[in-house]
């Protein structure tokens, strides 16, 4: 069992150095997206800046959580993306158009092998800005940064299982890749927003369907409050999320028709 | 003379109308980007909701919660219904392809200009409406007078145009630097800060509110959205002679550049 594991994560961490040496074939274009996606973040903090000088607290938030709100989303999802990519409107174009033989003939595990074969370079933009953006929080302590990156690493396993059951909706509708991707955006935006502007069905959509609250708000008040409590709770969130993408992705499989297509992976 | 004219008209009407043509028959997959209005305009509402909320103000820089709303709505309208054609270009520029684009009987700029705007009328008219029933819902009905309709028009028509030369510059830059996603990103987030469109001109601070109306980015979107919710002939035409100043300084400097790119250009036979 321990080999096996072993193993998978030897494989696992080849894939990852080999996505790396792609990305970074093309330097300029490697350099280029991690600055852009770094001014995008930076200028959604501008707009919280003057948002928050102009208007002050909104609803128990004022730009300290802000900053740990952006930290926290960021890094997540930098984290998530920049290891397992190949997911979302990805895995759903693979799926839709029979393009998984390609994986299902390896001697691995299919899941893991699939999403950790894409990088999106523009994420190591997010994964630099969520540290910065939490430097500014004034958080130092020990335990504020121990449960600042552990909620970040688990805001990234949310965001890359949620990413997978939005993917396996190829397996139930055909074509699902804008579905995913609206999805998947989805999340993203609301997570980006203080948890109090909702209420009702919207609140409840978001701790649900649209699982964004535990990659912002929820991470967000443990650290905030040092909450051990709600650290179970995201624990919790984090391995529903996983058994519903796992589900969704292996019954999908089921479901799964070959493309036939010559399919060369360079 | 008249002639020229009316074959040139109908060359490029023809280009939009095909190009509209491939629109419509991809309505869906229109439709399937266009859903995104829903999700943005329902966070707006909730976030400018608690905004007014907070402030225990029915007014805030002149605008009710109704006008903003319907604001963000126009905003977002002439944002995402954006000509893209820059990275057309850049892509032309890049593969080589823009040897043959050149040599058709058509202006290349016209011809992504008016090929630009088929697609812009359905991605336009599809936000709209699905931005609409969600705006109507929380905002009521906009109180737009039919006489400023026109006006209005007229600044969003400008505002697309001076957005295809800003645009237009960007693509022509992969003749410099072949990657421009950099520079697309630059401009289109100062849109977001200084266009006006995550925030009206009006909510800036003081001391950033006359630098960012004299700056064109606002011309592309805050413009034909304010006079939407908020029309007054003053502001109309304050607006219009400082998208007829910046229409004049890109259309100049994109000609200087499409003929330098031109110049550029080395196509070998074979």
């Amino acid at each position: 069992m321990m080999k096996r594991i072993q193993a998978e994560l030897s494989f696992l961490r080849a894939l990852v150095g080999v996505n790396l040496a792609s990305a970074m074939e093309y330097r300029a274009s490697f350099i280029s997206q991690i600055v852009g996606m770094f001014i995008n973040n930076g200028i959604y903090f501008i707009f919280w800046i003057i948002f928050f000088n102009q208007f002050g607290t909104v609803r128990g938030y004022n730009m300290d959580e802000i900053f740990l709100l952006f930290a926290i989303v960021t890094l997540g999802y930098g984290l998530g993306f920049m290891f397992a990519g190949n997911t979302r409107q990805y895995m759903a174009y693979l799926v839709a158009q029979g393009r998984l033989d390609y994986y299902l003939v390896f001697p691995r595990n299919l899941l893991l092998h699939v999403i950790f074969s894409k990088m999106i370079v523009s994420t190591v933009g997010d994964v630099a800005f969520g540290l910065i953006a939490y430097s500014f929080t004034g958080r130092f302590t020990l335990v504020e940064i121990a449960l600042f990156l552990s909620t970040a690493v688990l805001a990234a396993i949310i965001f890359v299982g949620y990413s997978v059951i939005t993917g396996s909706l190829a397996f139930y509708m055909g074509n699902a890749q804008y579905a995913s991707q609206q999805m998947t955006n989805a999340m993203l935006t609301f997570s980006l927003y203080p948890n109090s502007l909702f209420s009702g069905a919207a609140r409840m959509m978001l701790y649900t369907v649209i699982p964004a609250a535990f990659v912002g708000s929820v991470p967000v008040d443990i650290v905030r409050y040092q909450d051990g409590r709600l650290l179970l709770l995201l624990l919790a969130a984090a391995v529903a999320v996983w058994l519903v993408a796992l589900a969704m992705f292996y019954y999908g499989l089921r479901r799964y028709e070959s493309g036939s297509a010559i399919n060369v992976n360079v | 003379m008249l002639l020229q004219l009316r074959r040139t008209t109908t060359k490029y009407s023809a280009i939009t109308m095909t190009n509209l043509q491939n629109q419509l028959a991809y309505v869906w997959e229109a439709l399937n980007r266009a859903v995104f209005i829903i999700l943005i305009m329902f966070v707006f509402i909730q976030l400018w909701t608690a905004v007014y909320e907070s402030q225990g103000a029915t007014e805030i820089a002149g605008l009710s919660l109704s006008a903003t709303i319907w604001y963000f709505l126009i905003a977002e309208v002439m944002e995402l219904g954006k000509i893209r054609h820059d990275e057309r270009i850049s892509e032309e520029v890049k593969d080589g392809s823009v040897a043959y684009t050149l040599t058709r009987p058509y202006n290349y700029l016209a011809y992504h200009f008016f090929n630009g705007l088929g697609e812009t009328a359905v991605k336009m008219t599809l936000i709209f409406l699905l931005g609409l029933p969600l705006v109507v819902y929380y905002a009521g009905w906009p109180t737009l007078q039919p006489q400023h309709a026109l006006p209005v028009l007229l600044v969003a028509a400008l505002a697309m145009l001076l957005d295809f030369f800003v645009f237009s510059i960007i693509g022509l830059l992969a003749f410099v630097t072949e990657d421009t996603f950099s520079f697309r990103l630059i401009y289109q987030k100062l849109v977001f800060i200084l266009g006006g469109l995550m925030l009206p001109l009006d909510f800036l601070p003081a001391w950033l509110q006359p630098l960012a109306r004299v700056l064109p980015f606002n011309l592309t979107t805050y413009a034909p959205a304010k006079l939407f919710v908020a029309f007054t002939w003053a502001q109309f035409w304050q607006i219009l002679a400082l998208q007829a100043i910046w229409l004049t300084i890109f259309g100049l400097v994109l000609l200087r550049q499409y003929r330098w790119a031109t110049r550029q250009l080395v196509v070998n036979g074979g």
